[in-house]
């Protein structure tokens, strides 16, 4: 049992993990992670996949915008960059995935620093609009681009392949996509226990306080920027190799606006919330298609009727989050973390 | 939205009861022999909801149909599918569940961009025959797409289609002009350089191609490029309905004589609901007879039948309807002849069988025999409405292509 808080040094109070339940959990998390592909069927391996890119690209928004407080619309343009940076690499230059993607994440990075530059200028719902120019422009180049992008009708590459291994199914893109997810969250943890990370905080809390406090303002506004632009990016990447092609109708506004939603759902400026709000926004949808085929024994047409209401459903799942939880999922977690934590001396 | 809704549910009621009543009659029905599958990736919700819906109506009703026939060579048939709200991932989450549950023979796409994004699975896994929404035009390619097939003329098919009827209505040896106005999608580019190409091959001038948002609805720049060239015929596509629409009505309120096509998707009954007397002398390219026209075949009459049958108060089916059921046709087609071969039912067999489709009787859903050229059926009517009937009326013979 443990109970209390309380930390005497500075290095208890920025360690990654504040007691041994802690590890015992996360140990068998990464476990359950490992075994899951071995017992896991396709389509919850698929589902599996889905969450572990969108994990990273959650990860990436919340650095932006639950951190740093900067608000972005241009998230699925990031992930497109990276997409097709990965798809051009891989089917002129026939480079490996880790290559690929590392480009994929730089590429982006650079093209996120370009569409941060208005940050500094304007922010809030004046900055949402900015990147959503950046990312209907982006759209543009993607569809036009032809003799890189290959237009609308976008690229087709080749599997991910590492010394001669050629990553083909889906439990082969796990080993790449989760763990990748497991690193990139650890690394966005680590940031905010860095001097960069505290910036970001501080920025996000009030920019002009943080300026007086003598942090460069538009440079950490950039770097928030290229690392969200980064995960974005690298994510994008791994979409185009779990798919295996990439046009512009892969990357659209409503999935800025998914990804924002899996940021806000989730819990702003909590990293444990962007993991919980990219695997509900993932998986709601799917759990909610149980319940209709829960339904069509007894009434064989129940998908007709129930489709229609399961997005009603859905959207009112996050209106009511919104409402009745605004710090997101990743507070009732740590309500029930407090739970068991305080547990038997809770009144 | 809800008074919608529960019109829907209340019109699918009887269908549902239908389908209710055959699960329960169809262990007599099904011997012994393992059921075929049909699985489907359907747009219930989303967008595409309103097709999705007739779709899966179509699909519903011909397995209905067909195991009331006794299934094909005596195997039942079993249609399994699910909602897709019309998202890439999702379908292929529909996809990969119902593959590890079912082991589908064929399968319904509800999209181009889930079908291209599905095809390295399905040619690594050569179990499934695909078809579904789309008439992509590179989904003919064989290559890349060996186990995929178009129920119909590829997008390119039907502006070649379209373009053979502009071409013989010309007077003196004189062609008629044509423009193309299509959507900034995907599915609105894709038939438009061939159409060029087949339209300089017939000799026909593309004096203007314009493309749009889909769903735009100020079109009054557009509408002015096309006052200056005076295009005989304008051709839309990419489009359900807006913004056809648009151009039509301001088109003609300029007292242009522009006569107005469009292709599968924006020739629904749809057009004349929402337009009435302005969507009058609008024609479209259709593959399949429309359900309330005046022509008959066994085939035709069953699906009639059927759709009586299932919702007597539902009325006129919509093309998604004969879509959905040409579809599941289609398949039994391919899975009878694969089995009457003694071959195994995997995607590789299926594939020879369908290219094997030769001088086919459709028993009146197409009006003449039909041949798969290319993973497709290139063959089309151009139908014009005649708004005060309320509906579609053949305008020339069926053109095949070669």
């Amino acid at each position: 049992m443990r109970i209390g808080d309380a930390k005497q040094t500075y290095e208890a109070d920025e360690a990654i993990w504040t007691s041994p339940t802690q590890k015992f959990w996360f140990a068998l998390l990464l476990l359950s992670l490992l075994v899951f592909p071995f017992m896991a069927n396709a389509y919850l391996l698929y589902l599996g996949c889905l969450v572990g890119i969108a994990v990273i690209s959650t990860t990436g928004l919340n650095i932006l915008t639950g951190f740093t407080g900067l608000i972005s619309l241009g998230q699925a343009g990031f992930m497109g960059v990276g997409g097709y940076t990965v798809a051009w690499f891989s089917l002129n230059t026939g480079l490996p995935f880790p290559v690929t993607l590392l480009l994929a994440g730089l590429l982006a990075a650079a093209v996120g620093i370009l569409v941060g530059l208005p940050s500094l200028r304007v922010k809030g719902l004046y900055l949402a609009i900015a990147t959503l120019a950046a990312s209907v422009f982006l759209h543009f180049i993607f569809a036009e681009w032809e003799s890189v992008t290959g237009g609308m009708g976008g690229l087709s590459l080749e599997p991910a392949h590492l010394f001669g291994f050629s990553f083909q199914s889906d439990f082969g893109m796990y080993f790449i996509i989760v763990p990748l997810a497991v690193l990139m969250v650890f690394a966005a943890r680590n940031v905010f226990r860095t001097r960069i990370g505290r910036a970001f905080i501080a920025i996000r809390d009030r920019d002009i306080s943080a300026e007086i406090l003598g942090i460069d303002l538009l440079r950490y506004k950039l770097m928030s920027f290229a690392l969200s632009s980064f995960y974005a990016g690298v994510a994008g990447g791994l979409f185009a190799y779990f798919y295996r092609v990439v046009t512009p109708e892969s990357f659209p506004l409503s999935m800025s606006i998914f990804y924002l939603a899996a940021v806000i759902v989730g819990g702003m400026g909590n990293l444990l919330g962007g993991i919980l709000g990219a695997a509900f926004m993932t998986l709601i949808p799917e759990i909610l298609k149980l319940l209709t085929a829960a339904l069509t024994p007894f009434y064989p047409n129940a998908p007709v009727f129930m489709s229609p209401m399961l997005e009603i459903i859905f959207g009112a799942l996050i209106v009511g989050f919104l409402i009745f939880e605004p710090h997101g999922l990743a507070e009732i977690w740590h309500r029930i973390r407090r739970f068991f934590s305080l547990w038997p001396f809770r009144n | 939205m809800f008074s919608n809704i529960f019109e829907k549910g209340r019109r699918l009621a009887g269908l549902g009861s239908l389908v209710a009543a055959l699960t329960v009659t169809a262990p007599a029905m099904a011997q012994d022999k393992e059921p075929i599958v049909f699985g489907g990736s359907i747009p219930l919700s989303g967008v595409f909801a309103f097709a999705g819906v007739h779709l899966h109506a179509g699909l519903t009703d011909y397995t209905s149909w067909i195991n009331s026939e006794g299934g094909i060579n005596g195997h039942p048939v079993k249609y399994v599918m699910e909602d897709t709200g019309y998202e890439v991932d999702r379908s292929v989450a529909a996809f990969k569940k119902i593959s590890g549950s079912d082991s589908p023979a064929v399968y319904y796409g509800d999209s181009t961009a889930f079908m291209k994004t599905i095809a390295s699975e399905l040619n690594s896994q050569g179990n499934t025959l695909m078809s579904g929404a789309s008439f992509a035009t590179a989904l003919t390619d064989n290559e890349k797409y060996p186990y995929q097939f178009i129920p119909g003329p590829n997008y390119s098919q039907m502006f070649g289609i379209i373009l053979e009827y502009i071409a013989s209505q010309g007077e003196g040896g004189d062609k008629p002009t044509v423009a193309f106005v299509y959507s900034d999608t995907e599915f609105g580019k894709d038939p438009i350089e061939n159409g060029k190409a087949k339209a300089a091959e017939l000799g026909i001038d593309v004096v203007e191609d314009i493309v749009t948002k889909p769903g735009s609805v100020d079109v009054s720049a557009e509408v002015l490029k096309l006052r200056r060239v005076r295009p005989d015929y304008v051709v839309f596509h990419g489009y359900v309905l807006s913004p056809i629409n648009e151009f039509m009505v301001q088109m003609r309120q300029m007292g242009l004589g522009t006569k107005f096509m469009g292709t599968f998707w924006s020739s629904d009954k749809l057009i004349i609901d929402k337009m009435g007397e302005d969507a009058d002398g609008y024609m479209g390219v259709m593959p399949y007879n429309y359900y309330d026209s005046e022509e008959s075949g066994p085939m035709l009459d069953a699906l009639r039948a059927q759709a009586e049958k299932s919702d007597p108060e539902a009325g006129y089916r919509p093309t998604g309807y004969m879509q959905g059921w040409f579809n599941a046709m289609v398949w039994t087609e391919v899975v009878k002849r694969t089995l009457d071969a003694g071959k195994e039912l995997n995607a590789e067999n299926m594939a020879a069988s369908l290219a094997s489709i030769k001088d086919w009787d459709t028993g009146g859903i197409i009006g003449v025999p039909v041949t798969v050229k290319n993973m497709s059926f290139p063959v089309g009517r151009i139908w014009r409405v005649n708004a005060k009937e309320g509906r579609y009326e053949p305008v020339s013979d069926w053109i095949q292509l070669d």
